[in-house]
């Protein structure tokens, strides 16, 4: 960093101007007698995108805070903080090299779609049962250790896609045997306090999934080969200008170049991604799963039995997470213990989609994986940007949790 | 004899004999033919700490509901701050110009060593200016352990707070999300800085009582099982004279419905702040103690196996009560090393050591579905009843029905408002 002085000046004004906005504008449109449910987040992000000049007209006029007022301050607030990090160090990678940028967002529009497809499950499961499954990362640890076992080890040889069927048939069975023994009862109110007796047993069917793999496959990492290799195609023939793939690797235009075990991933995920949609928006069946969504006793009411939707959501959320592990065991090397940084990440995709919010999990799920993108490409020491990982997606969370804790679409939890 | 009287027999009886247990071990001769090894005392100090943190877990989930995977993240807070205070502080009786000088009284200065750059061998800033600047004679003093292990409190005090602050506002869910990430954050922090920490090799802590303590060299166990035996009834009576003032009301009130206790005059998220700080401080002390007991903290003391222990020992003994947790705690400690070993079924060889965690996941969740007060629980309250109660209990259980049977016909009567939405919150 050369000029590190102007991209910290520039983080101070916008906390300081964010953090006064935040805490003034609500007491401003109190006394005015105004609505104040949006003032303390709106406030907050207009007052960090242009400070005094923002704020005291915000405070003399104080028009309704609209979400489109609320996009546009975020919108100024995020270039401010890409101006000042390219000002302040011009020479960095993602600031002088234009390929290198549109790669990485590239990378972390495709991994970010992976990480929506795991967090679609926790809303999925939250949505219906209202219950936050603490094993998530664990769904999503077993179905990359399911895929690598069964392409590798016990049946070499064999398709992927053979693979890849066969850890959602195990994740499903899991979830689905999990549901009937240990959360069914909660519905009919033998449990007392039934959010808490949801955190603690699905936490201990983590505890438990995870030293189960443990003791059957030993803690030495695994990985699996790559799933459908690319062809060797060049366009125009010879230079490979406009498209050039290899084995491993695709690059378009010469300057985006994406990883193919990423690629497929991607891919797959996006297929069941449509395949899920189709399901909750087509069948009957899914229709009903979203009925019990809106309100479990006018689904009850229509014939809609909710106990097999809760089992059906569960096991269904088990599988998303047990598929976007099959489809990433391609993409890192793959360990008793890789659940938990996931499960984490899916935390907080559903906290800043908004708990139980479909739409808002995918976008989140894009969201997470573009900061990752950024934070890994464009922090200087590499060594400790990979290390960080994790604390992008946590200095999130705790922006949502202080700014807006119902997330982007959220309702109350 | 009541319930009260009983507890207080049963517990002054308990307290005797865990003092008592030192003069049985080999360092001091044994007692007659019961000589207790120094693994075994080792064993003792390791329950006490998972005592601690297994009891004043249970004080924030069974008294407070409130759920923190990040419990073993304030104990590490409190080692690591205690094991850095001890690397990078220094009290000298002049300044040393080579590092950073801060003045305190007199002509003392506190000095904190620099950062050392990993895979160089550079002397430290200190270790330079002894053989340059630093007038002869110059006292260099290390910082007290009784006060780094303050300052581990402290920390553990703050941080409780900030996350406490940040997270406790909202719904109990928040604050079982937010604390795994925090503790991952923390680990992945403590792994990555090590010219600081040191990172996967561990951070080194001078001994417990680094001179040795009334004739025992620094490595007896004698000294810490004694420290840590202190800490553990010191938190017991802590625990004990909370859940039982206005405090452990209020915070009961919280679990049960915090709508209503908020409607009552309860200030609920001001109480939920105060046991979750109340409780990260202790297991920051239990980490602070057990950091200078071993010598060494890593940041795989934060991984999620160290916590879900914590969690199956206060479960297993019952989380709603703090004594059944720590006895749990003991328990599952002695359980854990007695199952490293291995057995043989048939042609099938078992490595017991792999399996045993799998075990108590396994026994974790089968007590939170079929027996929700735990396993040691019931038995403690069985002993403290004293069998005479059985009768009482027994009515009690049999107008509970009534209860329930009134209730049920209100309900029809009433015709029910959605108890699905119930069970979904």
């Amino acid at each position: 960093m050369e000029n590190a002085a102007i991209f910290g000046w520039a983080l101070l004004w916008i906390l300081f101007w964010g953090a006064l906005g935040g805490v003034v504008t609500p007491r401003i449109y109190a006394r005015k007698d105004l609505e104040i449910s949006q003032a303390s987040f709106g406030g907050a992000v207009i007052g960090a995108a242009l400070g005094p000049f923002s704020l005291v007209p915000l405070w003399i006029a104080s028009p309704k805070i609209t979400g489109r007022l609320i996009g546009i301050a975020i919108a100024i607030v995020i270039g401010i903080f890409v101006a000042s990090f390219a000002l302040a160090d011009p020479d960095n990678l993602c600031v002088a090299n234009g390929g290198f940028v549109i790669s990485q967002l590239t990378n972390g529009i495709v991994i970010g779609i992976i990480y929506g497809l795991m967090a679609l499950g926790l809303t999925l499961i939250f949505s219906i049962l209202g219950v936050v499954s603490f094993a998530h990362g664990e769904f999503y640890m077993i179905g990359g250790m399911v895929t690598y076992f069964m392409s590798a080890v016990w049946l070499p040889g064999v398709s992927p896609l053979v693979a890849i069927l066969a850890s959602c048939i195990v994740t499903f069975v899991i979830g689905y045997i999990f549901e009937r023994i240990f959360l069914r009862p909660m519905g009919s109110g033998e449990i007392e306090r039934p959010t808490e007796y949801a955190i603690l047993v699905t936490f201990g069917l983590a505890f438990f999934l995870q030293y189960f793999t443990q003791a059957l496959t030993s803690a030495v990492p695994v990985k699996a080969q790559r799933f459908f290799p690319f062809p060797r195609v060049e366009l125009p023939a010879e230079s490979g200008t406009l498209l050039k793939m290899t084995p491993g690797n695709v690059t378009i235009f010469d300057a985006i170049s994406v990883p193919n075990p990423r690629f497929t991933a991607a891919v797959l995920a996006l297929i069941m991604l449509a395949a899920l949609l189709w399901f909750l928006y087509r069948t009957w069946v899914g229709k009903a799963l979203r009925a019990v969504s809106q309100d479990r006793q006018a689904a009850a009411v229509t014939g809609i039995n909710p106990n097999s939707m809760n089992t059906l959501a569960f096991s269904m959320g088990a599988m998303l997470a047990g598929l976007s592990g099959a489809s990433l065991v391609q993409v890192f090397s793959w360990l008793p213990q890789v659940g938990i940084p996931a499960a984490a990440r899916s935390f907080v995709i559903i906290v800043l989609g908004g708990m139980g919010s479909l739409p808002g999990a995918f976008l989140g799920g894009l969201i997470v994986g573009l900061v990752e993108a950024a934070g890994t490409g464009c922090i200087p020491d590499a060594t400790r940007a990979a290390a960080y990982i994790p604390a992008y997606s946590m200095v999130i969370l705790t922006l949502v949790l202080l700014l807006k804790p119902t997330g982007l679409f959220g309702r109350e939890l | 004899m009541n319930p009260t009287a009983i507890y207080r027999v049963a517990g002054s009886i308990a307290i005797v004999l865990l003092l008592a247990i030192p003069f049985a071990s080999s360092e001091l001769g044994g007692v007659g033919p019961l000589v207790l090894s120094s693994y075994f005392m080792h064993l003792a100090i390791t329950a006490f700490f998972y005592a601690i943190l297994a009891s004043s877990w249970s004080l924030l989930a069974g008294y407070a509901g409130q759920f923190s995977f990040g419990h073993m993240a304030f104990m590490a807070i409190g080692g690591y701050t205690s094991g850095l205070i001890g690397k990078f502080f220094r009290f000298t009786t002049a300044p040393s110009e080579l590092c950073t000088d801060i003045p305190l009284l007199g002509n003392w200065w506190l000095v904190i060593l620099n950062i050392r750059r990993v895979g160089t061998i550079d002397e430290s800033c200190l270790d330079m200016a002894r053989a340059e600047t630093l007038p002869a004679g110059t006292l260099i003093v290390f910082p007290p352990v009784w006060a780094s292990i303050a300052m581990g409190l402290v920390m553990g005090a703050t941080f409780g707070l900030l996350v406490g602050w940040l997270v406790l506002r909202l719904r109990s869910t928040y604050l079982a999300l937010f604390t795994i990430g925090f503790s991952e954050i923390l680990r992945a922090s403590i792994s990555a800085e090590i010219p600081i920490t040191e990172g996967q090799s561990g951070l080194e802590l001078v001994p417990l009582f680094p001179g040795g303590l009334l004739g025992f060299t620094s490595t007896s166990k004698i000294p810490p099982y004694y420290a840590m035996l202190l800490l553990f009834l010191l938190a017991m009576a802590l625990m004990t004279w909370l859940a039982g003032s206005r405090f452990g009301l209020f915070i009961r009130a919280i679990r049960e419905d915090e709508e209503a206790a908020a409607a009552l005059g309860v200030n609920i998220v001001r109480y939920k702040v105060l046991v979750f700080v109340i409780t990260s401080t202790l297991a920051a002390a239990a980490g602070a103690l057990q950091g200078h007991y071993i010598g060494i903290i890593t940041p795989n003391t934060l991984i999620i196996l160290q916590m879900s222990l914590v969690i199956a020992m206060a479960v297993i003994g019952g989380l709603e009560n703090i004594y059944a947790a720590s006895v749990g705690a003991i328990v599952i400690t002695f359980a854990l090393e007695l199952l490293r070993t291995s057995i043989n079924i048939g042609p099938l060889h078992v490595d017991m050591t792999l399996w045993r965690l799998v075990f108590f996941g396994l026994l974790l969740m089968l007590t939170l579905r079929f027996q929700r007060n735990g396993l040691l629980f019931p038995i403690l309250e069985r002993i403290s009843r004293g069998g005479v109660a059985e009768e009482t209990v027994s009515i009690r259980e049999e107008s509970e029905e009534d209860w329930e049977e009134e209730v049920e016909v209100d309900q029809l009567e009433d015709s029910p408002s959605d108890s699905g939405e119930e069970s979904a919150g």
